[in-house]
């Protein structure tokens, strides 16, 4: 099921009623999903994706714009008509039903002519719960389970009702480290089994990076970009999508462009033609810097993390707007010892960013570099 | 915490308190088991310089006792009704003010009101609106001029007027009347205990339910119910407890008599037949308090082996 | 083709349910307030009842079809029944009592919360268990022994008697405790550092630190003198020594309509009138104690 967003917003009164005002937690929303698509909503705490979520869930109402399930407008439904599944960032299993009861209750809901047959509705159960692998578990009690154990229950009582459109809230937040890797795949399996389209809501860029097919990235309620997540990892459109994608972070310097040349400190890094000059941000992605004696930005060397296939040089540069720059290298390359160490620079792996509104500034790339 | 060599610090602390138990809490449980086991005891016999046998005499004693009887049967029969009824108007209210907004803290608030009245003083308020204004007596010359506002109410409704509480009224009005007036005045205490547990199931939930097209009904038998069933069986308990000690509503409304006019005692409860004996028949006093406390201690019994059986989760 | 047709149908379809899903809200939620405020109406009839039957004359209540607003207000009944139900006397007594009996009882509830939470003593949590134990016990077990006592005693008629015997509530130790068992240890420890005795550690930091306990417990201690009635009645018959429900219940017994029951029901507003007070001033201390403890009233 193709999923359509239009001018979607949502406007909170404010909680301090004596202030008055209002806070916009989305602010017109555009966006058409592709059906059988994998969707990340991504950003940090308070930047909309939940609401936005729930919005397509149905449990809470738009203030303006419009949700389409196909071709249908399905704004003004109420959730229990729009026929999604829903997982909660803390799976609501309801703790008085086991397994079983918990996944047979949104088919016990199903009245008139949808009303399955007992038989009809314990087959899917155990057909969803198999799909989650938990189909041993069916008697358990939610408090008997591990959390990686529940959030496939959730999943699974998601499914059972074959959703138009699957939503999961934060459903990795709640797992350890080794899980949460585990389960990610798990739902990428599980999402491209069903083919169900599916949109989940995450503030981990790695975990959006990993899985989805496509990414929306936001901050405070405005959609900043839309794309494949190697895109967006490549071409992010401001400082903000910049910074929020990649670990370890982009390196961001203070610097300026003269005459169609990049200048970090009094040094000119690199030729940006078709720039006016002005100050700008730079953004470098760690793995952008290339080892090189010669090359026109030097840093001051602190340590160096030797990280198996790869190395990661740690140094300081006083245009740096982080507390270090760090730069990612192929292990082969032997670091010097010594006070300094000097970069040349993967042009793509560059972006500069306005100073005034952060938006990307681009430039023209040899195809070489 | 603290070394111990400053124990006896802690037993000055505790000292007032543990000298009035002794007095007024250890000395009557033990005195009330051997009064009790002391065939037809009374104090002022005792003092006098009589002797009593050991045995169990008290206890025959008072379940022959047809007076007994009679409060045993008041205090359960009010009990089975009250108990149930309070709790689901309690629970039902509980839920609907849980699912509104607008003036969700006004009646919140009217509901509680009776929960801080004078038992004895509503009782009265109560006792007039069942009252008939007049004679009930209804000789020659006294006529009987209003029904009394219940009755206005019945009337309005095209329904004959009932003798509540006056003299000549039947059994079954006198119970109606302190069903209604018990019920009243266990909503505030029930409302508030459900209202917050209620208000402390996780409203992600609701929201789960929502989202698979639970039906309301479904909503509130298969989830808020089950959820709120901690609270339900500590309510029920409390009020299974309170129920047995039932006495001074009865006295807020028929007066010291526990009963109209001219059938005294017909209403007396356990409670009300321990203070009876209180003053010169301790021994019987005491066996039946030690069956009071057997029956609200099976009781209590019961209800945690069912709460336990329907609340594990 | 098929498809199209299908699609419109399902269209209609999805209008029609979100109306009819929206009508079925409008009604539950008219269904809802309907009850909440029928029930509503009748929890608080009998205030109503009480405050307009006791400014009505005798004459206008008992009239067949009663008025739902006197239409002479006369406030004389509040004298006649102040005067008839001698409830000045009965007022200060009460206030005597619930006073004096709150203060002794915070004293010592705060005592022994202390010691139970903070000393370390021998056998402590046997003895702690010992009294919850108790608490099992219905109190007309009691009151059959201590009746006798406070006979023996010689404090039949008296104040002592209407305050000592219940000054100690192992349901109140049992609370305070377990809200001074919430302040971090670290705290007594920091303080004994410091040479800070324990009484003053207990003034400066505990007692501050459950104020809202102590509060709950003063308004239901202070409520419970007003509403006694059961005790005072065996123990303290005589006038000089009244509290106000036992007062009130005495002095108008009439069962039957022969009562001036407007006076009456001024007596009982004039006995409620503090009780709502102290629910509008202090409803939300009331309402954290009650619920926090289930203390049933």
């Amino acid at each position: 099921m193709k999923v359509e967003l239009q001018n979607l917003t949502k406007i909170f009164p404010s909680r301090n009623k004596k202030a008055g005002g209002e806070v916009v937690a989305v602010n017109d929303f555009t966006f058409t999903i592709p059906d059988g698509k994998l969707i990340g909503l991504l950003g940090p705490s308070g930047c909309g994706k939940s609401t936005t979520l729930y919005m397509i869930s149905g449990l809470q109402k738009p203030s303006g714009g419009k949700i389409f399930f196909g071709d249908d407008d399905v704004t003004e439904l109420a959730a229990e008509d729009r026929g999604v599944g829903l997982v909660f960032q803390n799976y609501a299993l309801y703790p008085h039903m086991t397994v079983k009861q918990n996944i047979l209750f949104p088919l016990q809901n199903l009245k008139g002519a949808d009303k399955l047959p007992k038989d009809v509705m314990l087959e899917r159960a155990y057909e969803a719960a198999k799909l989650v692998q938990i189909d041993e578990l069916m008697d358990r009690k939610p408090s008997e389970l591990s959390g990686g154990q529940q959030q496939r229950v959730a999943i699974a009582r998601a499914l059972v009702k074959m959703p138009k459109v699957l939503l999961l809230d934060e459903p990795l937040s709640n797992l350890d480290a080794r899980l949460r890797l585990q389960t990610r795949e798990e739902i990428r399996r599980i999402q491209k089994e069903t083919g169900i389209t599916t949109i989940f809501v995450t503030h981990d860029q790695e975990e959006a990076m990993s899985i989805s097919d496509l990414i929306v990235v936001m901050k405070l309620g405005v959609v900043q970009q839309i794309g494949k997540p190697q895109d967006v990892y490549d071409n992010p459109t401001n400082l903000f999508v910049a910074k929020f994608l990649g670990t370890p972070p982009v390196n961001v310097f203070e610097g300026s462009v003269k005459g169609g040349k990049l200048y970090i400190g009094d040094a000119a890094v690199l030729e940006t033609p078709g720039v006016d000059d002005q100050d700008v941000f730079v953004g470098i992605r760690p793995e952008g810097f290339i080892l090189d004696n010669n090359g026109p930005l030097t840093c001051k060397l602190n340590s160096v993390e030797v990280m198996g296939r790869d190395v990661s040089v740690v140094s300081t540069h006083s245009a740096s707007l982080n507390p270090v720059v760090r730069s990612i290298i192929d292990a082969d390359n032997q670091v010097a010892a010594g006070a300094t160490v000097s970069y040349s620079l993967k042009p793509h792996k560059v972006f500069l960013f306005g100073k005034a509104d952060e938006s990307r500034i681009y430039f023209g790339v040899k195809s070489d570099g | 915490m603290v070394e111990s060599k400053h124990s006896w610090k802690a037993w000055i602390y505790l000292a007032p308190a543990i000298v009035l138990l002794l007095i007024f809490t250890v000395w009557p449980i033990i005195n009330t088991l051997r009064m009790a086991f002391l065939e037809g005891y009374s104090t002022m016999g005792a003092v006098g310089g009589a002797t009593y046998e050991f045995g169990i005499g008290n206890f025959k004693q008072v379940l022959e006792y047809k007076d007994f009887l009679t409060c045993l049967g008041n205090t359960m029969l009010l009990c089975v009704l009250t108990v149930p009824i309070s709790t689901i108007l309690a629970l039902l209210i509980a839920v609907c003010l849980n699912a509104i907004k607008p003036l969700q803290r006004l009646l919140q608030t009217i509901f509680f009101l009776p929960y801080v009245t004078n038992s004895i003083a509503i009782g009265m308020v109560f006792a007039a609106m069942f009252n008939m204004v007049g004679s009930a007596f209804g000789g020659e010359n006294e006529l009987i001029i209003t029904a009394g506002i219940i009755n206005n109410v019945l009337g309005f409704f095209g329904m004959d007027p009932v003798n509540w509480i006056n003299a000549g009224s039947s059994y079954g009005a006198n119970m109606v009347v302190m069903v209604v007036y018990i019920v009243w005045n266990a909503l505030p205490f029930k409302i508030l205990i459900l209202l917050g547990g209620l208000q402390s199931i996780n409203k992600q939930y609701y929201d789960a339910a929502k989202v698979d097209g639970t039906s309301r009904r479904r909503v509130f038998t298969r989830i808020t119910v089950p959820l709120l069933s901690p609270m339900l069986a500590y309510v029920v308990i409390t009020d299974f407890i309170g129920g047995f000690k039932e006495y001074s509503s009865i006295v807020g409304i028929f007066g010291e008599d526990m009963g109209p006019t001219g059938d005294p005692r017909r209403l007396n409860t356990m409670v009300g037949f321990i203070y009876d004996a209180l003053a010169n028949h301790q021994g019987r006093a005491s066996a039946a308090a030690l069956i009071l406390f057997g029956i609200i201690f099976v009781v209590t019994l019961i209800n945690l082996y069912v709460s336990k059986k329907k609340t594990h989760y | 083709m098929s498809e199209l047709k299908n699609k419109t149908m399902q269209e209609k379809d999805l209008k029609k349910v979100s109306a009819m899903s929206k009508i079925g809200k409008i009604v539950v939620m008219v269904l809802l307030y309907a009850f909440l405020i029928t029930m509503a109406v009748i929890v608080i009839f009998p205030f109503y009842f009480m405050l307009i039957s006791s400014v009505k004359t005798l004459e206008e209540y008992q009239r067949s079809i009663p008025t739902l607003w006197p239409e002479v207000i006369r406030l004389s009944n509040y004298v006649e029944a102040f005067n008839t139900g001698n409830l000045g006397r009965l007022f200060v007594n009460t206030m005597i009592v619930g006073i004096v009996s709150t203060l002794l009882s915070l004293v010592i509830t705060v005592l022994s919360a202390f010691a139970f939470a903070r000393l370390e003593f021998k056998g402590k949590n046997a003895l702690f268990a010992a009294l919850l134990g108790t608490m099992m016990i219905p109190g007309e077990l009691f009151t059959i022994t201590n009746y006798a006592t406070v006979n023996d005693f010689g404090w039949m008629n008296t104040y002592t008697v209407l305050i000592v015997p219940f000054l100690v509530s192992i349901f109140y130790i049992y609370l305070l405790r377990q809200n001074f068992m919430q302040i971090p240890n670290e705290l007594y420890l920091a303080a004994k550092v410091d040479g800070t005795s324990d009484i003053k550690y207990l003034w400066k930091v505990m007692i501050p630190l459950a104020l809202p306990t102590l509060i709950s417990i003063t308004i239901l201690k202070m409520m419970g003198a007003w509403n006694s009635y059961v005790w005072p009645r065996l123990v303290a018959n005589e006038e000089a020594y009244q509290l106000i429900t036992n007062g009130l219940r005495n002095a108008f017994t009439d069962v039957d309509g022969n009562a001036n029951i407007p006076v009456q029901m001024a007596a009982v507003a004039i006995v409620s009138f503090p009780l709502f007070l102290v629910f509008i001033f202090l409803r939300k201390y009331i309402m954290k104690g009650v619920s926090r403890s289930g203390i049933k009233g």
